[in-house]
């Protein structure tokens, strides 16, 4: 190829789509987090959450 | 160049101003002009007979001096000749160069140049084959079909140097008839009865100060010329085959994943939530277990929801390493009609995916949210392990054609410039306009 930038490009997109789907990355707008404590099962209204501060709309015509 | 032995010439005086007057072709040159006063000189003639005196608004000084000696196509050629020729399009003169180059063994070949485009020319021995029953008329030679391109009637606005025919200033026009095939282009002279054919190929200036060994450099080509080669015209036939294999390559892997993905359900459940009741909304599922490599999890909510919104906040925890991936999720579903008739808005199922979630057991904690005055919801939740997606099939797929279709715009862009200067200029140029 008297351009290989083209080829290049290709294989990266073609790495990193492999990667993706082997990996399992999403596009979903997830927070983690460590060291949530046992309890929680015991108590689940005592665990805080991080997402408090994503929009949320609750639409209707 | 060095090496070569100096060019052998006879000279003699121009009887119009007693100048001295260079002739290179010997016997083959039937006329040649005198640079100081413009006189054509018949060269048979032992007298040197003036066959015509013009007029010239500005001495011209050829970019190739006469004399100069070079290597085309690799055998050695001296510039001989040198004429101005002329179109008159929409009342606008377009003027072009010719250089006549010789070689005493070789023959005669022509170097043309237009705003920078030049074409390495050589008269054809062969007469093509022209079909003018179409639209377009094509010419063919040597197996290669040539597109027609453009008539016009050319006449001789300045010469200097020798030339093997009885050159003359003005006066008779010729009707040159164009076809092209990039780089190629195949040309018909007429006068009278007579036809000329000639074949050109597009070369760049660089190619002929290199062939010349000319100081400084050539003037940058202008515009986009007749037969000059398209930049994406063999790149862009590359680049299409390899996308192709790309995209096979990609429909390969998705394939590959869609088959050996686990996409394996590893919990359900259903719920019914009732704001109204009070209490503790959150809770935790039971146990499950993720199998197989860091892999996606896809969680699936399904509601009866009607004309109402339910948002969920979940939390996939790890149940041995307190690891947790937080994130919430709304489900809102509303119907009706009104003077456009019935409409639905939102869904009653969502689906998320956490992305890269390491193997483990895991337990959710669930906490729906709804209005307070809601009479409640039915939903089930479902949670799949390793679900192929095709989504990052499809980006890839879209960003792999981003550059091709880039590459085919801009090929067409150039072909555009190429043919607005021609007798089919397209529909949405107006015709040739410089």
């Amino acid at each position: 190829m008297r351009h290989p930038f083209y080829l290049v490009y290709g294989l990266a997109l073609l790495g990193l789509v492999t990667m993706a789907e082997f990996r399992g990355w999403s596009l979903t707008s997830v927070n983690e987090m460590k060291d949530v404590p046992k309890s929680i099962r015991d108590n689940p209204g005592a665990y805080r959450a991080h997402y408090a501060f994503y929009p949320r709309y609750f639409g209707g015509k | 160049m060095s090496t070569a032995p100096p060019p052998q010439v006879k000279s003699f005086n121009c009887p119009g101003c007693g100048a001295p007057v260079v002739i290179r072709g010997f016997a083959t040159t039937l006329s040649v002009v005198c640079g100081n006063c413009h006189s054509i000189l018949d060269a048979k003639d032992p007298n040197f007979a003036v066959l015509q005196r013009f007029q010239a608004a500005e001495s011209i000084q050829p970019p190739i001096p006469l004399g100069t000696r070079g290597k085309v196509r690799g055998e050695p050629y001296e510039v001989i000749g040198f004429q101005v020729r002329t179109i008159t399009e929409e009342g606008v003169d377009y003027s072009w160069d010719e250089y006549l180059l010789f070689n005493p063994y070789k023959g005669y070949r022509y170097l043309t140049e237009y705003q920078g485009h030049w074409n390495d020319v050589t008269v054809l021995r062969t007469l093509p084959e022209v079909n003018a029953s179409g639209a377009r008329p094509v010419a063919k030679v040597n197996g290669e079909k040539f597109r027609h391109f453009q008539t016009s009637q050319a006449r001789t606005t300045y010469v200097l140097g020798e030339f093997p025919w009885q050159v003359r200033v003005g006066g008779e026009t010729t009707t040159c008839v164009d076809f092209v095939s990039p780089p190629r282009m195949l040309s018909s002279e007429t006068t009278g009865s007579e036809t000329t054919w000639s074949l050109g190929e597009y070369i760049t200036g660089r190619q002929v100060w290199q062939a010349f060994q000319l100081p400084g450099s050539p003037p940058a080509p202008v515009g986009v010329y007749e037969n000059q080669p398209s930049p994406y015209g063999g790149n862009l036939k590359e680049v299409w085959l390899v996308c192709a294999l790309f995209l096979a390559a990609m429909v390969g892997m998705a394939l590959f994943f869609t088959t050996f993905a686990r996409n394996e359900e590893v919990f359900s459940g259903s719920y019914r939530f009732a704001p109204r009741t009070g209490g503790e909304a959150s809770f935790v599922t039971d146990y499950f277990e993720l199998k197989g490599r860091t892999s996606n999890v896809e969680l699936t909510t399904r509601t009866d929801l009607s004309n109402n919104w339910v948002y969920f906040n979940y939390a996939l925890i790890n149940a041995d390493t307190g690891q947790a991936f937080d994130f919430g999720r709304e489900v809102s579903y509303y119907f009706g009609s009104d003077s456009d008739g019935a409409w639905t808005e939102g869904s009653l199922k969502d689906t998320a995916v956490v992305p890269a979630v390491p193997s483990g057991r895991y337990y959710l904690r669930v906490e729906p949210e709804m209005d307070a005055n809601a009479a409640g919801v039915w939903y089930e939740i479902l949670v799949k392990r390793d679900v192929p997606s095709m989504s990052y099939f499809l980006i890839a797929a879209l960003l792999l054609l981003l550059p091709p279709v880039f590459l085919a715009f801009r090929s067409m862009g150039f072909e555009q410039a190429r043919w607005r200067e021609s007798d089919y200029p397209p529909a949405a140029s107006g015709g040739g306009d410089d």
